[in-house]
């Protein structure tokens, strides 16, 4: 499943790049994410979701798969498997900063890769829940970058 | 001496079933019904994952969670489990791959059971069964049909190949008919297709359950099965415990359709966990993992050649089958595309056929009987066959039917598949359906509608189908390979005041067998239909049986009630010759009445059973008892018939299908019960007509079902059905005394391609050639777009149009 979302941040191309490496900022934007251990590029980590009458706890580990500050494209991919044995869950995340007038513009394209319950209890709910959960993320990282200044 | 009342019989009334006041008002005995002192409960731990090696299983968590008693896993089971049987090996060469009862090292498709937790509580097990942590290291599955049988990637390495077996029949081998190469090679016209016959998923409504309790001498288990006989059976094989030391009982089972004809894991897991724990144990499934665990039916690939000449004489039919297994052969997976081999022909005279099918292994849970079981399949490609047939030669459908079917006065016919058809008139059947249908009228709409461009096109759909019930005659089934079988059993005990008792091998879960049997029972021996007592459904009870699949019930079952009866009045006969101080041979027997030919000297029933049950008097030797039972081999199958037509209703503007009218006519010889016919037929249709419009089964590509509850998967409810008209013709059987055909099936087999007929004549003039099934209105909707018809092209070609419709109405 591919999901892609647009969006820009009123502060510089640096600024930016640098939030988005800092794992530790990003990842508890993300609703239910706990970042556990960082290694270099590695790192471990889990994801509370619920999905309709299912709740999943995803264990999993990522890493940096590309981190090119010259052309802003960072990819991440990370992987889990929900501790109640419900399925396994993976996601391959490819960011890119553009400068733009009165910022950066990012474009996140999110390639999810879902099996086991959750992927048989509906997609049309994965992808809606998905959506919901990288705009909450998007505006948490939104507000982290411009200091908390605006929500 | 009373004389002989008039009685009107039983048997053709439609009696309301007497089961069904308990079934419906809550009070029956459903296997999850039951409770059991100490019993305990049982989750499964099911693997999320199409294909993957069991690295390492953690069940230290669930162990210690609260109210569990035991966690099992596939190592734990692996010294009894043994392989799960597969009683169907249709060649010598048939390759399958070991099938654990709980996965040891590998699972083989998403839904298999890794683990079971065993707890105090149903809510226990299933809390602590999520705390069972399994690793997978999971491999490529392999989830196309098409892609694994071109063998890229073996699911079992060890097999070398992703093909089971390839079964050929060959009409020219077979000394039936013809060489199929050259028949198509000889013949003006030759038409291929392809179809698919989607994975559907029976959808029984009362899910699987199973109790097993190990606490008395024998081990019992109830479970929702539709073949305690033949369960038992196979447990005792499949086990290693003696047969006399297991008792199955089914009690009110909540549906099968095939979906219970099956020995499945969970009663082997559920069995051996009684064992283990030495308590009684419940399994009851959750919708979820009906639909993942239990067996789905169809998915084929079914590619046809039918050959014919200009005047619509068909010549040849050449069939390739690859038929999807999923992931392990069940208790008769292999052998359904088989029972197909003899439909496909249909109604139809060839001089030639060949038959080929591969059966392939996905990673998919397997396929297995479903309602029709391999006759559906080949009714749907046959009858989509001729209207493509008809199409190409611009006639009508009927007319090409009408043709190559076998004439009435042709019966009884041997079919170039090997089969004796024993009676049919497909001409009666037809003419009435075209009557009730108002053929011509609809015929004239739909030029009406195509004339002025009507968004919503009409299209008739039309199928005259027959099929093989009454399964099976043993010789049959053993030149096929099949393991057992297809006599049944039946026992009739007559009491001390007369009334009787009818044990009966074939186990119902849902047809109404207690009234039918009942009816019988009650003209054969002349008792009130009230004074039957229909007892089955227990291997202590009914010790000898082969269950309900089929529709083989009341052609075989009901047989084995009728020699049965006949045995008692045989018996019943001496005893009522003493007592009259007559001749054994002068006593005639009506309506419950023993009587002296030629005088006004008579005997009722229940006064020989009574003086039977004192035997103070009896003739000498005579063993004081009128019980008898009897076992009834069919010699032949039966062949029911039936015309049915579908007028469908196409929104081209956004595929929406609608059914505007179905008629169907269906010849099933002799009528027991017409009310339960009735709800047979309408059942049947729901069916059928489901899998032309709404049910599939849908894997990803990583194996996951996608479909795995009622949102995705489309069953439909009485507001997506119209009424439904039906009507029959009686043309009865001759291969048994009850003149009857079967009609569990006949709904679903012939409805199928009626519709879908019916929306590819709506559609053919807009250039439309095929809709996959279920027609759904993105799928119709697409394939008018494909088409590229749009508006501005009008409706051009030919054929099955107006013109034809011209032609059927100078013919009438």
């Amino acid at each position: 499943m591919r999901l892609e979302h647009q969006f820009e941040v009123p502060a510089p191309m640096s600024t930016t790049w640098d939030t988005f490496n800092d794992l530790e900022k990003v990842v508890p934007c993300f609703p239910g994410a706990t970042i556990g251990e960082v290694d270099g590029d590695e790192f471990t980590g889990a994801v509370k979701v619920k999905l309709g009458p299912i709740s999943l706890l995803y264990n999993g580990t990522g890493r940096f798969l590309e981190r090119d500050e010259a052309a802003g494209r960072i990819v991440i991919e990370a992987s889990g498997k929900d501790r109640r044995g419900n399925g396994t869950a993976g996601a391959t995340v490819t960011a890119v900063l553009t400068e733009v007038a009165d910022g950066t513009a990012v474009d996140v394209v999110t390639e999810m890769d879902i099996g086991g319950k959750p992927a048989q209890f509906g997609r049309g709910m994965i992808q809606s829940i998905s959506n919901k959960m990288l705009d909450r993320f998007l505006a948490c990282i939104r507000e982290k970058m411009t200091g908390g200044a605006e929500v | 001496m009373t004389a002989t009342e008039e009685r009107a019989p039983e048997i053709g009334r439609a009696r309301p079933r007497k089961e069904d006041a308990r079934l419906i008002t809550g009070r029956s005995r459903y296997t999850d019904n039951i409770v059991l002192p100490g019993m305990l409960h049982m989750s499964m731990v099911r693997s999320p994952v199409a294909r993957a090696r069991i690295t390492g299983i953690d069940a230290s968590a669930a162990r210690s969670a609260p109210g569990v008693v035991k966690v099992l896993t596939g190592a734990d089971l692996a010294a009894e489990q043994g392989s799960m049987p597969n009683a169907w090996p249709i060649t010598e060469e048939q390759k399958a791959p070991p099938h654990p009862a709980m996965a040891e090292e590998m699972v083989n498709f998403a839904g298999e059971i890794v683990a079971a937790v065993i707890a105090r509580s149903p809510a226990a097990a299933r809390d602590a069964a999520e705390l069972v942590d399994v690793d997978y290291e999971t491999l490529t599955p392999v989830v196309d049909l098409a892609t694994a049988a071109r063998d890229e990637e073996l699911i079992y390495p060890d097999l070398g190949t992703n093909h089971s077996a390839t079964w050929v029949f060959d009409s020219a081998e077979a000394g039936t008919g013809g060489n199929i190469k050259e028949a198509i090679a000889g013949s003006e016209i030759v038409v291929e297709r392809t179809f698919r016959q989607q994975r559907l998923i029976p959808a029984f409504m009362e899910p699987r359950s199973t109790v097993v309790d190990p606490t008395g001498e024998q081990i019992t288990m109830w479970s929702a099965t539709q073949i305690p006989h033949i369960l038992r059976v196979m447990l005792a094989l499949t086990l290693g415990i003696p047969e006399s030391k297991l008792r199955v009982i089914a009690p009110d089972v909540g549906g099968g359709f095939g979906g219970k004809l099956q020995v499945t894991p969970e009663e082997v897991i559920t069995l051996l966990a009684a064992q283990r724990t030495g308590k009684p144990v419940k399994y009851t499934e959750t919708r979820s993992e009906s639909m993942i665990g239990a067996h789905h039916g169809r998915d084929q690939i079914q590619t046809m050649r039918i050959s014919a000449n200009r005047d619509g004489t068909v010549t040849g039919l050449d069939v390739h089958l690859v038929a999807n297994m999923g992931a392990y052969l069940g208790l008769i997976t292999s052998g359904i595309p088989i029972l197909g081999a003899f439909m496909f022909n249909g109604i139809y005279k060839f001089p030639a056929y060949r038959f080929e099918c591969t059966n392939v292994f996905t990673n998919q849970v397997w396929t297995d009987a479903y309602r029709g079981a391999g006759r559906p399949e080949a009714t749907f490609a046959i009858e989509r066959m001729m209207d493509e047939l008809a199409t190409e030669l611009g006639m009508d459908p009927i007319e090409i039917r009408e043709k190559n079917w076998i004439k009435h006065e042709e019966f009884p016919f041997q079919t170039i598949s090997t089969m004796e058809y024993d009676s049919g008139n497909y001409e009666a059947a037809t003419e009435k359906a075209l009557e009730l249908f108002g053929y011509d009228e609809l015929r004239a709409e739909q030029a009406r509608r195509r004339e002025s461009g009507d968004p919503v096109q009409l299209g008739i759909g039309v199928s005259t189908f027959t099929e093989m019930c009454g399964l099976a005659p043993s010789r049959i089934l053993g030149a096929l390979r099949y393991a057992a079988g297809g006599w049944e059993h039946a026992q009739v005990r007559v009491l001390p005041t007369g009334k009787v008792e009818v044990v009966t091998g074939v186990s119902p879960h849902g047809q109404g067998h207690v009234t039918s049997w009942s009816q019988i029972v009650a003209d054969r021996l002349g008792v009130a239909f009230e004074d039957v007592e229909v007892l089955h459904g227990d291997t202590q009870i009914s010790q000898r049986g082969l269950d309900t699949y089929g529709s083989r019930s009341l052609a075989v079952g009901g047989m084995a009630v009728v020699a049965a009866a006949d045995k008692v009045i045989e018996k019943a006969k001496v005893v009522a010759a003493h007592m009259l101080e007559a001749a054994t041979d002068d006593i005639e027997f009506t309506a419950g009445t023993f009587s002296v030919r030629g005088t006004d000297q008579s005997v009722a029933f229940g006064d020989v059973a009574l003086a039977v049950f004192a035997a103070h008097d009896l003739p000498d030797g005579f063993e004081p008892n009128l019980d008898s039972d009897a076992t009834f081999d069919p010699e032949n199958f039966s062949f029911p018939h039936g015309t049915h037509l579908a007028a469908m209703e196409v929104d081209t503007e956004t595929g929406q299908v609608s059914i505007r009218k179905y008629v169907c006519v269906d010849d099933i010889g002799n009528v027991v019960n017409p009310l339960i016919v009735e709800g047979q037929v309408h059942g049947g249709l729901a069916q059928g007509i489901a899998q032309a419009l709404y049910e599939e089964a849908v894997y990803d590509d990583a194996g996951t079902l996608l479909t795995g509850s009622f949102t995705e998967y489309l069953v439909p409810s009485a507001p997506d059905l119209p009424e439904f008209i039906t009507d029959r013709t009686v043309t009865p059987s001759t291969t048994n005394a009850l003149g009857v055909k079967g009609v569990g099936e006949a709904g679903t087999i012939a409805s199928t391609p009626a519709i879908v007929n019916g929306v590819l004549d709506a559609l053919r003039h807009l250039g439309v050639t095929e809709v996959e099934m279920p027609c759904s209105p993105s799928r119709v909707w697409h394939a008018i777009q494909a088409a590229g018809s749009g508006t501005e092209s009008g409706p051009p070609r030919t054929s099955a149009g107006g013109d034809t419709s011209g032609g059927r109405k100078e013919e009438r």
